[in-house]
C-alpha cells in the first residue's frame, strides 16, 4: 500500500516536469531565456557597465551585487552554526580520532601532496586575482585553497596542520570575505551615491577604471581568503576530537 | 566527436547517481558521489559554464567528500536496513 501510494506520488510528479519540460523552448532556439530578458544586455553593455572583462564576475558582482553578498553571508553564518554546536578546535586536546586510525598515510601519498600542494595553491590564487578576465573568481579559488589545506589535514595529520594555521591567525581571516564587501559597498555610501557603487563620482577615465578596479580585486580576494579559511576552519573543528571522547573507545569500522 | 563525449558523461553521471543511492557501505557512496561531482564539472565545462564547472570540482569533489568522509568516520559506515 505504500509503495502504492509512492509510485502515484512519484509518477504525479513525473507526469508534470515532464510536461514543463515539453513547454521549455528547444536548446539554442531563439526563445530560450537566456536570449530574451536581461542577458543580451549583460553580454552587449557589460564589459563598459559592470568593468569585468569576464561578464560572470560582472553579473556576480554587480548586477548581482547584494545577492552574491547574501550568499557570502550564508557562508559566514554556516561557519557559525557550525562552531556553535561543534566547538573551536582547541590546543591540548587536538589529538583527533582521524588520527588514530592507526593507518598512516603512505609515503607516495604523502611525496605526492607535498609536491602537488604549491601548485595547487598558485593556481588557487591565479584564480582569484584573474576573476574579472578569466573564468573563476573569488569563491572558486577560496574553494581551491580551502580543499588543499584539507588534503593536508588529511595526511598529515590535524596538529601539524593546526600548528600550521593556529587559531589565532584563522579568526581574523575568516570575516575578510564580509568585511571586504562591506566596507567596498559603503565607499559607494560614503561618497554620496548607492550602495555598492564601484564608479565613484568625480572620478573619470583611467583613474575611475583603476579605482573600480582595486575594489573589484579587494571583494574577490576577500570572498577567496574568506571562504577558504572559512572551509578549513569547518573541517578542523569537525576533525576535532574531545580528550573525553578519546578516553572511550574509538569506534572500528 | 562532441555528441559521443556528452552522452558518454551524461550516462556515466547517471550510472554514478543510481549507484550512490543504492550502496549500503556508506564510503562507498561518498566516494561514488564525488565521482558523480567530477562527471557534473566536465559537463559543465561542455555547457560552456567554466565558472560554475570549477565551483563543482572544488566544493562538489572536494570539500563536501571530505565532511562526508569525516561525517561517516565519526558515525556508522553502513546503513541500517
Amino acid at each position: 500500500m505504500k509503495r502504492l501510494l509512492v509510485l502515484a506520488a512519484l509518477s504525479v510528479v513525473g507526469v508534470v516536469l515532464l510536461y514543463g519540460i515539453g513547454k521549455m523552448p528547444p536548446m539554442n532556439s531563439r526563445d530560450t531565456p537566456d536570449k530574451t530578458h536581461v542577458v543580451p544586455r549583460y553580454l552587449e553593455k557589460g564589459v563598459e557597465e559592470a568593468g569585468a572583462g569576464n561578464i560572470i564576475t560582472g553579473v556576480i558582482l554587480n548586477y548581482r551585487g547584494y545577492d552574491t553578498m547574501g550568499e557570502v553571508s550564508v557562508i559566514f553564518a554556516a561557519l557559525c552554526a557550525v562552531i556553535a554546536i561543534l566547538d573551536r578546535e582547541k590546543k591540548g586536546r587536538s589529538r583527533s580520532g582521524v588520527d588514530a586510525s592507526g593507518v598512516e598515510a603512505s609515503v607516495i601519498v604523502r611525496t605526492v601532496v607535498r609536491f602537488s600542494l604549491p601548485v595547487v595553491l598558485l593556481f588557487a590564487v591565479y584564480t582569484i586575482l584573474h576573476g574579472e578576465s578569466s573564468p573563476g573568481g573569488g569563491f572558486q579559488g577560496g574553494a581551491v585553497i580551502g580543499a588543499s589545506i584539507i588534503l593536508f589535514t588529511l595526511v598529515f595529520g590535524l596538529p601539524v596542520s593546526t600548528a600550521r594555521m593556529p587559531l589565532r591567525a584563522r579568526i581574523p581571516m575568516e570575516s575578510v570575505n564580509m568585511l571586504g564587501f562591506l566596507s567596498m559597498g559603503f565607499i559607494g555610501l560614503a561618497v554620496g551615491v548607492k550602495f555598492l557603487t564601484y564608479i565613484l563620482p568625480g572620478l573619470h577615465g583611467t583613474a575611475a577604471e583603476t579605482v573600480r578596479m582595486i575594489m573589484l580585486n579587494v571583494i574577490e580576494t576577500g570572498i577567496g581568503v574568506g571562504g577558504g579559511v572559512i572551509f578549513i576552519s569547518i573541517v578542523f573543528s569537525m576533525i576535532r576530537e574531545d580528550q573525553y571522547e578519546l578516553q572511550q573507545d574509538i569506534p572500528q569500522h | 566527436m562532441n555528441y559521443t563525449v556528452n552522452l558518454l558523461l551524461m550516462l556515466f553521471l547517471l550510472a554514478t547517481a543510481v549507484v550512490a543511492i543504492a550502496l549500503k557501505d556508506l564510503l562507498a557512496a561518498v566516494t561514488v558521489f564525488s565521482a558523480y561531482s567530477l562527471m557534473m564539472a566536465l559537463l559543465w565545462t561542455q555547457l560552456r559554464a567554466p565558472d560554475l564547472a570549477l565551483t563543482e570540482a572544488a566544493v562538489g569533489a572536494g570539500v563536501t567528500t571530505v565532511l562526508f568522509i569525516i561525517t561517516v568516520y565519526k558515525t556508522t559506515r553502513k546503513e541500517d536496513r
